[in-house]
């Protein structure tokens, strides 16, 4: 179904894009569609997304198909749904500069009967090597997410904004971006009280003649992740392209992107509610939180539980190197069932019972620690196509009701984040 | 108190930088004390730091183009800061290519070191960064914990080789046994050894040279050949020599007499050494790794770093 080809120096960009997001995820969707092969990955809190779309003049060939999957009712057509590890994936593309000089030819192509993706490098002096993955069956997800619509938009060179990033450390787990329509200002997260003994606070300004295009509707100040946002940095300095910014008040995840003539990297990232919504109830404020993941993934493989929350038992959320505050115990994966794997039927649960998840999973603590999701990534921004395009055409504005098929909406005071 | 000071030179701001690296390597939390002349980073004799303490002073004009300080008060015209010296020094690497850096004292909530660092970036538009470090002001009363030490007389003091050559020699003594010996004469040798159960190694360096003595008769004394033996923890040392990123100008190591009655250890590892000295003191045990400090030795480093000295005191081992 799947099967392309590229040159050395696309293998390197190909392989930084994979580590970009390795950051993000332990695991990868590889999605090919009629507009290129995306690469997508979600983070075990749902809080951070990412997707590089490689547009099919990137390679030097590309060959994709559907298969046509007959059903006793009605034939489907459905899409490859591959979900690789980035334990194996990874490092078959390590060292991407050193796979630059010595891969003359690299093919991809997936053996749909055997459920196997086999990368294969074509390397110098004859040698070829030969890799095959095994992948699991699963419908990537994908975010919907109009970022044209944000009011807020910076352009920034890359090698500015990772000058800007040497000044914090990887203790820090979350930046704020403060933004007027003078200046531009990153600094340590202040939203615990300053812990005494260590944490040193840093602020930078960035004149606004440093972008390459600033565009400021509303003054805000958002507060995310940092970590992820390193890999895609370097992503970035391999494409040597801007870096799009685009964000709007803080609750509303931000978007980093990437857009090039032959690819587009979409990261998008949520950030940290505004003070009110924190200031509510631990319910709503759960919910807040579960309408913001909500927000960020919805499947667009909808069936009819698309868009609704369900399970209030969350399976052991794997954090990949995610800090504890930012598990959310059992809110996390409200929408990971529904999302991965719709056949699954330990996956929804009465949506009534979602409203108390909260409240038995979150307790005064844990109300803190909900806050902090903010991820950082570059920007990447990925109209990744999903499987079911039709439903989605019916449907356009189903993820734009963010959670509003869900009974929270009801509950739900505080701003929510909507695509 | 206040204090206001400011950089504007690059090569006194990179110098000012690899000082700090130096301190934050060598203590996890020091003292910075301003004086109206001098900067001093101070860590005193503390069991947890294993006994070791370091004196490092620089002035302030050498660094500086503005300085201001008000210390306590008139008579005692100095600040105590305690701070974490890898936040200092992180700070101020972010300050690689700056125009100009600030540093002052600052009470925001609490107190703070606030490092300013106007910063010339690639679009030729200056950017402002600013660091607040949190930093806990010392109270008069500590003060007389943290003064400049005395040097008693030594046995013995040599110039070291080159600092970096004997750091690797060290790294790989280290994966053989926890106890060093030092060995130092007037002749200018100088011998690192290890020994265990199965193996002796000994590294020999020549031709160092020696500092004149300080006294005319500790000079007359001593017999050049002599070497005086001084047992030393291999991980403190290590750290001391992994904090010197650069050869200093100059080295000097002191075996130093120490509070008691001078003694000298047997050097094996699985004997109890015979006790010469008057006191009473408890034994030293060398079995294994278990080591009791008896401070009648010390290690005294003295290195000149350009325009920075800084001075590093070692426990002996017994």
């Amino acid at each position: 179904m799947l099967k392309c080809e590229m040159s050395g120096s696309q293998v390197k960009v190909f392989g930084k894009a994979i580590q970009a997001l390795s950051r993000i995820s332990d695991e990868l969707w590889l999605d090919p569609s009629e507009k290129g092969l995306a690469l997508r990955s979600v983070n075990s809190c749902r809080s951070a997304y990412g997707c590089v779309l490689f547009s099919p003049v990137f390679f030097q060939h590309y060959q994709w198909s559907t298969s046509v999957k007959v059903n006793d009712n009605d034939s489907t057509m459905s899409n490859l749904n591959c979900k690789l590890g980035m334990k194996s994936l990874l490092p078959i593309f390590r060292c991407p500069n050193s796979l630059e000089r010595t891969v003359e030819k690299c093919k991809i192509f997936t053996r749909s009967d055997k459920c196997k993706v086999v990368i294969q490098f074509f390397c110098r002096h004859g040698i070829r090597r030969t890799h095959n993955l095994c992948f699991q069956e699963s419908q990537p997800l994908q975010v919907i997410f109009e970022k044209n619509m944000c009011s807020n938009t910076l352009v920034i060179q890359p090698r500015v904004l990772a000058e800007a990033l040497v000044l914090f450390t990887s203790s820090q787990e979350e930046v704020t971006l403060a933004v007027t329509p003078l200046s531009v200002c990153l600094k340590s997260s202040s939203d615990e009280p300053m812990d005494l003994t260590n944490s040193v606070y840093s602020e930078m300004f960035v004149g606004a003649d440093e972008f390459d295009f600033f565009q400021i509707g509303v003054d805000t100040e958002i507060t995310f992740c940092f970590k992820e946002l390193k890999g895609m940095l370097i992503f970035s300095e391999a494409t040597h392209a801007p870096i799009a910014i685009h964000f709007d008040f803080p609750g509303k995840p931000m978007a980093l992107s990437i857009d090039d003539m032959l690819l587009e990297a979409n990261f998008i990232l949520a950030t940290l509610a505004d003070e009110p919504s924190r200031a509510s109830s631990p319910q709503s404020l759960c919910l807040s939180q579960n309408q913001k993941r909500s927000d960020l993934m919805h499947s667009t493989h909808n069936n009819s539980k698309a868009g609704k929350n369900v399970t209030s038992k969350a399976p052991g959320c794997i954090l990949r190197k995610a800090a504890p505050k930012r598990l959310y115990p059992s809110e996390t994966l409200t929408n990971i069932s529904a999302l991965e794997n719709c056949g699954s039927p330990t996956m929804k649960r009465a949506n009534g019972d979602i409203s108390e998840v909260p409240e038995s999973s979150v307790s005064d603590t844990d109300r803190c620690q909900v806050t902090f999701f903010s991820l950082q990534f570059s920007c990447m921004f990925f109209g990744a196509v999903s499987s079911d395009q039709r439903e989605h055409f019916n449907h356009p504005f189903d993820s734009l009701a963010t959670a509003s098929d869900n009974e929270e909406d009801d509950m739900n005071n505080s701003s929510s984040s909507t695509f | 108190m206040k204090f206001r000071a400011k950089i504007v030179d690059a090569a006194c701001l990179n110098h000012f930088t690899r000082v700090s690296t130096m301190i934050a390597k060598l203590a996890k939390t020091c003292t910075l004390r301003i004086s109206p002349e001098k900067l001093n980073f101070v860590l005193s004799d503390r069991v947890a730091s294993g006994g070791v303490s370091m004196w490092c002073e620089l002035e302030q004009e050498n660094f500086f183009s503005e300085f201001q300080m008000e210390g306590i008060s008139a008579e005692n015209n100095a600040i105590y800061l305690d701070l974490t010296a890898e936040n200092l020094s992180r700070a101020l690497k972010t300050a690689q290519n700056a125009r100009a850096l600030k540093i002052k004292l600052t009470n925001k909530h609490f107190p703070c070191l606030t490092v300013s660092i106007e910063l010339l970036s690639v679009s030729s538009s200056s950017r402002v960064v600013t660091h607040d470090i949190p930093v806990k002001v010392i109270p008069r009363k500590l003060w007389k914990d943290l003064q400049e030490p005395t040097i008693p007389d030594s046995d013995v003091s040599i110039y070291l080789p080159v600092l970096k050559t004997m750091k690797s020699i060290v790294e790989k003594m280290k994966n053989i046994s926890n106890h060093l010996i030092m060995e130092a004469n007037l002749s200018g040798e100088l011998n690192l050894k290890i020994e265990t159960e199965l193996v002796c190694i000994t590294t020999h360096f020549k031709d160092l040279g020696n500092p004149p003595p300080a006294s005319e008769d500790a000079s007359q004394e001593r017999p050049p050949e002599q070497m005086a033996e001084v047992h030393v923890d291999i991980r403190k040392l290590l750290q001391f020599l992994a904090g010197q990123q650069v050869n200093p100008t100059r080295a000097v190591c002191r075996q130093l007499k120490g509070s008691h009655t001078f003694h000298r250890g047997a050097g094996r590892l699985s004997a109890r050494p015979p006790w010469s000295g008057a006191q009473d003191g408890p034994g030293a045990h060398l079995t294994g790794t278990e080591n009791y400090l008896v401070s009648n030795k010390i290690v005294h480093f003295d290195l000149l770093h350009e325009d920075v000295s800084l001075q590093y005191f070692i426990p002996a081992l017994s």
